[in-house]
């Protein structure tokens, strides 16, 4: 069994050192000078014209004139030791930034996390215990409707409903200016509702339909019929039996998406002017700020991969099948 | 009889609705009044001579709206076929041939999972020059991997059939094996996953097009949707603005959906 976990975890160390190297490769392989990258294109072809010491000067400073493999190495060591540089657009470490962020996210898509496993696991059993009926077939076609519509469609017309209309919610922002203590708390909390609102149904959506087909998945094995042939109640069979096998792929998948907690959000965010991860990234695109866009990049991508280990790991420890298999090993 | 027409008619529908939409893209000239990139005078509300209006810089938003259908399934069907094309030949190169290849191609589909697909797209067309090609690419970059995934298992399946297993002793050449009979046993599945992966392309499109990163000139359903959004069309009550392109996007992807979905449903039974 500890075999199979340094495995994993080997595997998964691999990975991400596999994403930092296409990270590099983004960079120096795509078309054009790298340095435009750096730069931004109009302000090389700016400094181009009217000032060629300065690009030379930050060539050099970049190291770009250097070989290939040398930089390889300067851009390895410089994540191992947390330096990513300046953001470009508020002369800030990248890093200060984005873990500012990070933050901001959190509070949004936690909760979001949280909620739509529940609501999702509880309508799923509901609805794949009894298919057919009026619960299944009022909750599936609605779910999969809101699976199909883009989430900046969704996004727009909550906002226009909720927020223009019927002025529930603010329309933007996370917090009214001047408010300090329990009232920016409260006042934070009244810009998070309709954010999370949509991320949640999104969510739930995906949720319903995943536990709704593992628990009618079960429902028609051999072993759920002789438990109910036995006599047991219904709810025992439902919860002894139904339940716990249904929940295995159901935590497995609801792990894994604690990976989308940083980069899920970004269309959501940038509607609502939420100043998260996603926002910042999208403002580093738009700016031309390569190391932001780069770090939001990076870390994103090893949320994923740490949260995809831990999925794997729980499903080690709560599927006895699986503990048998490797201790076999 | 009964039965078999209310199955099909989720498909039926999702089939009506697209072929509309393609009708309208390949009449676009005859269809739109005006042509999408001329300019009038600006923020006109709908009259009889512009159907919904105009826009910030007087562009005939309906005539937008037609042109915008050619974009929008243009990059949405084709990065399907690239994401399926890519798919298909991995898992029937992985399924097929085992071994090292399998291990390579298994591993690479895990890492190209691991990466979030949004980040990564909007960086690559930040890095690209902006245009459809781009948007392709990083489109299909990273959602290959589910198709590849289900026909890696569909493959091995089939290897396991006697008809494909007699062929391998009788030593016809893999690529006959491949193309000739392992490809049309999986067309209906490919099919299928070719439908959802336009819907999952368009949603894509639509998202980065709505943030301002999709093609430049030529505008497609999202572009409207991100001018009528950052020019505040919905505090200014502009309905004919912001409400088509959120329609059109939703029914288009519900109709690649409703496809892609029960035609697999369709096939399981």
């Amino acid at each position: 069994m500890h075999k199979q976990i340094w495995k994993k975890i080997g595997i998964a160390f691999l990975t991400i050192y596999i994403i930092i190297t296409i990270s590099f490769i983004l960079v120096h392989v795509m078309p054009g000078d790298p340095i435009i990258h750096l730069v931004g294109q109009e302000e090389y072809y700016y400094l181009l014209d009217n000032d060629p010491e300065t690009l030379n000067k930050m060539i050099e400073k970049y190291g770009l004139d250097d070989s290939l493999s040398a930089q390889y190495f300067k851009y390895l060591k410089s994540i191992v030791t947390f330096d990513f540089g300046i953001s470009y657009t508020n002369q800030m470490p990248v890093l200060g930034n984005v873990m500012r962020a990070c933050s901001w996210t959190l509070l949004l898509s936690v909760p979001t996390w949280i909620l739509s496993g529940i609501f999702g696991a509880v309508l799923g059993v509901i609805a794949g215990w009894k298919p057919g009926k009026l619960f299944d077939k009022i909750m599936t076609p609605i779910f999969l409707v809101l699976n199909t519509i883009p989430s900046n469609c969704l996004c727009l017309l909550m906002l226009i409903l909720f927020a223009y209309n019927l002025k529930w919610f603010p329309i933007n922002g996370m917090v009214s200016p001047g408010k300090i203590g329990l009232e920016r708390t409260l006042s934070i909390l009244h810009h998070m509702w309709l954010p999370i609102i949509i991320m949640v149904i999104f969510r739930t959506a995906s949720d319903f339909m995943l536990m709704k087909s593992a628990v009618s998945q079960i429902r028609k094995e051999e072993y759920i019929l002789t438990a109910t042939s036995k006599g047991i109640p219904e709810k025992k069979v439902l919860f002894r039996h139904v339940m716990r096998n249904a929940m295995l792929p159901y935590m497995t998948s609801f792990c894994m998406q604690m990976g989308g907690l940083l980069s899920g959000s970004m269309v959501v965010e940038v509607v609502f002017g939420w100043k998260g991860m996603g926002m910042l990234m999208y403002n580093a695109v738009q700016n031309r700020d390569f190391p932001t866009a780069q770090l939001c990049f990076l870390i994103s991508a090893f949320c994923v991969v740490i949260s995809n280990l831990i999925s794997d790991m729980i499903n080690i420890w709560i599927d006895p099948r699986l503990k048998e298999d490797t201790a076999n090993e | 009889m009964n039965k078999k027409k209310k199955r099909n008619l989720p498909m039926i529908s999702g089939i009506l609705m697209i072929s509309f939409f393609l009708f309208i893209a390949v009449f676009a000239e005859q269809i739109a009044p005006y042509d999408p990139t001329d300019m009038m005078q600006g923020y006109l509300p709908p009259s009889k001579e512009h159907i919904l209006g105009t826009n910030d810089v007087g562009q005939d938003i309906f005539s937008e709206m037609i042109y915008g259908t050619r974009v929008s399934l243009y990059i949405g069907i084709f990065a399907a076929f690239v994401v399926t094309g890519i798919g298909t030949v991995m898992a029937m190169i992985s399924g097929y041939f085992g071994g090292i290849a399998d291990k390579v191609i298994t591993a690479v589909t895990n890492i190209a999972m691991a990466v979030p697909s949004l980040p990564l797209t909007v960086l690559l067309v930040a890095y690209l020059k902006p245009g459809k090609a781009s948007l392709i690419i990083a489109i299909s970059i990273t959602a290959w991997t589910g198709t590849a995934r289900i026909l890696r298992s569909r493959v091995q399946q089939l290897c396991e059939m006697p008809f494909i297993k007699i062929e391998k002793t009788m030593g016809v050449h893999p690529f006959v094996i491949l193309w000739k009979h392992l490809l049309p046993n999986m067309k209906d599945i490919i099919f299928t996953r070719g439908a959802l992966a336009v819907s999952s392309a368009m949603m894509t499109e639509s998202s980065l097009s709505f943030l301002g990163l999709g093609t430049y000139g030529e505008k497609s359903w999202g572009n409207v949707l991100h001018y009528a959004f950052f020019r505040n069309s919905i505090m200014k009550q502009q309905v004919w603005w912001y409400i088509p392109p959120i329609i059109c996007i939703s029914i288009a992807v519900l109709g690649f959906m409703l496809i892609g979905y029960y035609g697999q449903q369709k096939k399981e039974e």
